[in-house]
């Protein structure tokens, strides 16, 4: 059956490259998702790395300087109960949502200065609203 | 009114478990007593989801906010428009809505086919109501959207101000309905499976239903990237949120079952894969549902609260259990009467095709529910952004094109070197002389240029197809060239339909290629009479201006658009601050051209320094994507709606054998 097989090397192929491309995909853009309480346990070993963190932006921390240059923005993501927590810096548009006391998702690289310098910045739903068509830019939905 | 609502459900409930049960009783007994009975319990679900429907918006219409769905989602200040989409703004509301939709969808099926398909039918009815059974469960138990509050608030929370968007109002119905019509063909092809009677009577009786889910399932994805572009304000349309994932992945298997299907019909093959495909499309409707629904993937706080993740699985392992048992069952009839004739055949040019499709869902999945399987196995939560998607799919999806440009171009069975040179070579020689174009031209990305050579050989391909068809009649028939084109298309709507939504597709692959490889994007914060450039243009800010209604507070930064010295437009995007839920959205600007959209977003207002920061986008061909979708609109149209004459036997030969002359 050569044609079988011609046919069967073609099909392997293609399923070899698409595991291929996932496989090398997912090597080189996977980030950790964590929540800012394993965040802070684990924050020295992940010095240099992407990190995705989730936490509440502490009240009263944020620090927003708007000059022609741009804005800077700095804020402390804390845990949901305790004191404590980590400095992030951002500049850039902050999304509608973002506030103190709000969930937001931060993602970008833990710097050797100890301040998570962020890339993105998205808030995540308030609680009022489910998990679902009615999400915040940060997690944008189509359905 | 609400007890009605609530006493609706619980009825509904009984009736379509009752309809499950007598119709399999029905259908393995062949009691045509009992057979009907189910078929009048089917058409009864309907009646009483719409009578709980209508119970929910006449709640949402009077305001009544003892209602805990309508003092969530709606309030006395909204519009009337979005007090009735808020029907389907909220968990409770979206899975009635859905239910309504699955329900009529099988009235309908019913009513079509219980003469014609007596013998499959009772099947049919059974995996319907089935599915009605697992919504009215949840309805009933999980999510029931007629709870009353202990007590009446004065006003209600509103609805969601992102959700309050014209296309927000369509994407949803023309998803679901694209979700649900999946289930028809999948119920077909269950029955089929129960009945033995595999021939391709159910795919014949399930193609214009197939052909109705995907168009639904184009539009409502379609509508869901024209809503993120206009309202999320982040420059672009797509992101590859588990969201947006969920309702591409069944798009994806529904392209690939539409094109498999051709060689069932033809050729009598790939019965198995064709199962399959319409299971995996059902399925992944639902598991669809599930992430939207669940919020399992997307968000960390979300799984506790609503319960619905464990119903899902569970159904979807029921589902999918079935599914598998009667197909391994059933594997012996589904043999192939015939093989492959060749590697270089129209035949192969599908299968890879098939094969890419599910490639790309397969990716498309994978990279969802990575962070879950990641933190199963390994203990930690990974995720892998749009970077994996992108370049996953990217070459994947240049694949397909190609493949797109090849399949209507290489002959049936075995393609000869002869009518590959007289087919393929001049198309492809064509889409080489564009690329080289673009390169003299200046154009240096190796993706831009891949992707706009396959798009030119695919569109020369598709025009010379028109071109012999039209030829060939005007040699056998003498018509002029329009009614010539006209006939070719009425006569054979099922290809040129297809041809055109090839277009459609392909002018979709421009847009992407534009917006991703070409788009600009400048940030910059200004004091009132600064101005910035890009892609041409010279923006100046001139001031902002405010203006506030009940409703809502409005902010806008007047920036005037300029070509040069020339004003061609004062473009105002907005903030708004709604005042129902304090919460501010973005109102973007756009100034759109057929060769980019300029897209502006009002970042920030500092008051006291009176800054303004604004996000300026240059999006090139984005426009195309939405004309593509009506193109693919029109295409569908012509491929599904019903008539037309076949051309009578001995003109049909004449052409063909016109056509492979030409």
């Amino acid at each position: 059956m050569t044609r079988k097989k011609r046919f069967l090397i073609g099909a392997a192929l293609l399923v070899g490259s698409v595991a291929y491309l996932v496989y090398a995909g997912v090597r080189e853009s996977s980030v950790y998702y964590l929540t800012i309480e394993e965040f802070l346990v684990k924050k020295e070993s992940l010095t240099g790395e992407g990190v995705r963190v989730a936490g509440r932006v502490r009240a009263g921390s944020i620090d927003k300087k708007t000059t022609t240059a741009g804005t800077d923005l700095r804020f402390v993501l804390g845990d949901f109960q305790k004191e404590g927590g980590v400095p992030v810096q951002y500049t850039g548009i902050l999304p509608d949502m973002f506030g103190e006391g709000r969930d937001v998702i931060v993602e970008g690289k833990y710097t050797r200065d100890g301040v998570l310098r962020a890339q993105t910045v998205m808030t995540s739903c308030p609680s009022k609203y489910e998990a679902e068509a009615g999400k915040p830019p940060a997690e944008r939905s189509a359905g | 009114m609400m007890e009605i609502g609530a006493l609706a459900l619980a009825l509904g409930l009984v009736l379509a478990v009752y309809a499950v049960l007598m119709s399999l009783v029905g259908g393995l007994q062949r009691r045509r007593d009992l057979i009907a009975s189910a078929e009048h319990a089917a058409f009864a679900v309907w009646g009483v989801t719409v009578i709980a429907v209508a119970a929910l918006l006449h709640a949402l219409v009077i305001h009544d906010f003892n209602l805990e769905y309508v003092a969530s989602y709606s309030s006395s200040t909204l519009p009337w428009n979005y007090t009735i989409t808020a029907l389907w703004g909220g968990q409770k509301g979206s899975l009635l809505f859905w239910l309504l939709i699955l329900s009529s969808i099988s009235s309908i099926v019913l009513l079509q086919n219980r003469d014609r398909n007596r013998d499959m039918m009772p099947y049919v009815t059974a995996v319907l109501m089935t599915i009605c059974v697992f919504f009215l469960m949840l309805l009933n138990f999980i999510t029931p959207p007629f709870e009353r509050l202990a007590f009446t608030p004065h006003e209600g929370r509103d609805l969601n101000p992102l959700l309050q968007n014209y296309w927000m109002q369509i994407h949803p119905p023309s998803l679901y309905t694209g979700y649900v019509s999946c289930a028809v063909p999948f119920a077909f092809a269950i029955a089929a499976l129960v009945t033995g009677k595999l021939g391709d009577n159910w795919i014949r009786t399930t193609r214009r239903w197939t052909l109705f889910a995907w168009f639904f399932l184009s539009l409502g994805n379609l509508f869901g990237a024209e809503w993120a572009y206009l309202v999320l304000g982040w420059g672009g349309y797509w992101a590859w949120d588990p969201v947006e994932n969920a309702a591409f992945m069944p798009w994806l298997t529904c392209t690939a079952f539409l094109h498999s299907v051709m060689i069932q019909e033809k050729k009598d093959m790939l019965k198995v894969w064709n199962m399959v495909l319409v299971m995996l499309t059902f399925l992944l409707t639902i598991f669809g549902t599930f992430l939207t629904r669940s919020g399992v993937i997307s968000s960390v706080h979300s799984f506790t609260q609503s319960g619905l993740g464990p119903f899902f699985i569970g159904f979807l392992a029921f589902m999918g259990v079935i599914s598998v048992a009667l197909l391994i069952w059933r594997l012996p009839l589904l043999k192939s009467e015939n093989e492959l004739d060749s590697l270089v055949s129209r035949e192969s040019a599908f299968l890879f095709n098939n094969l890419v499709l599910v490639g790309i869902a397969f990716a498309v999945f994978w990279g969802t529910v990575f962070p879950v399987i990641s933190e199963w196995v390994r203990g930690v939560k990974i995720t892998v952004g749009p970077p994996f998607f992108n370049k996953v799919n990217a070459p994947l999806g240049l694949m397909l094109l190609f493949l797109t440009g090849v399949g209507p171009l290489i002959a049936w069975r075995r393609a000869g070197w002869k009518s590959i040179q007289r087919n393929l070579l001049p198309p492809m020689a064509f889409g080489l002389a564009c690329g080289l174009g673009l390169v003299i031209s200046g154009m240096r990305s190796y993706w831009a240029l891949v992707s706009f050579s396959i798009v030119a050989f695919v569109l020369t391909g598709i025009v010379m197809e028109y071109y012999r068809g039209v030829r060939a009649r005007q040699a056998v028939m003498g018509e002029n060239a329009a009614v010539a084109l006209l006939h070719l298309i009425a006569k054979n709507r099922r290809r040129y339909g297809g041809y055109i939504i090839h277009i459609g597709i392909v002018m979709m692959f421009a847009a992407i290629t534009g917006t991703s490889v070409f788009k600009q994007e400048q940030q910059v914060t200004l004091s009132q009479g600064q101005t910035l450039s890009i892609g041409g243009y010279t923006l100046r800010y001139d001031g902002i201006e405010q203006e506030s209604t009940p409703h809502i507070a409005y902010l806008r930064a007047k920036v005037a658009v300029m070509d040069g010295p020339k004003l061609l437009e004062v473009l105002k995007p907005e903030k708004r601050f709604y005042k129902k839920p304090e919460q501010p959205t973005t109102e973007v600007a756009i100034r759109s051209t057929l060769g980019a959209d300029l897209y502006l977003v009002l970042g920030s207002f500092d008051d006291d320094t009176k800054l303004v920061t604004l996000l300026a986008y240059i999006n090139p061909l984005v426009s195309f994507l939405w004309y593509g979708g009506i193109v693919i609109a029109f295409g569908t149209g012509i491929v599904i709606l019903p008539g037309g004459a076949r051309e009578p036997a001995y003109a049909a030969a004449q052409l063909a054998k016109q056509a492979v002359t030409e």
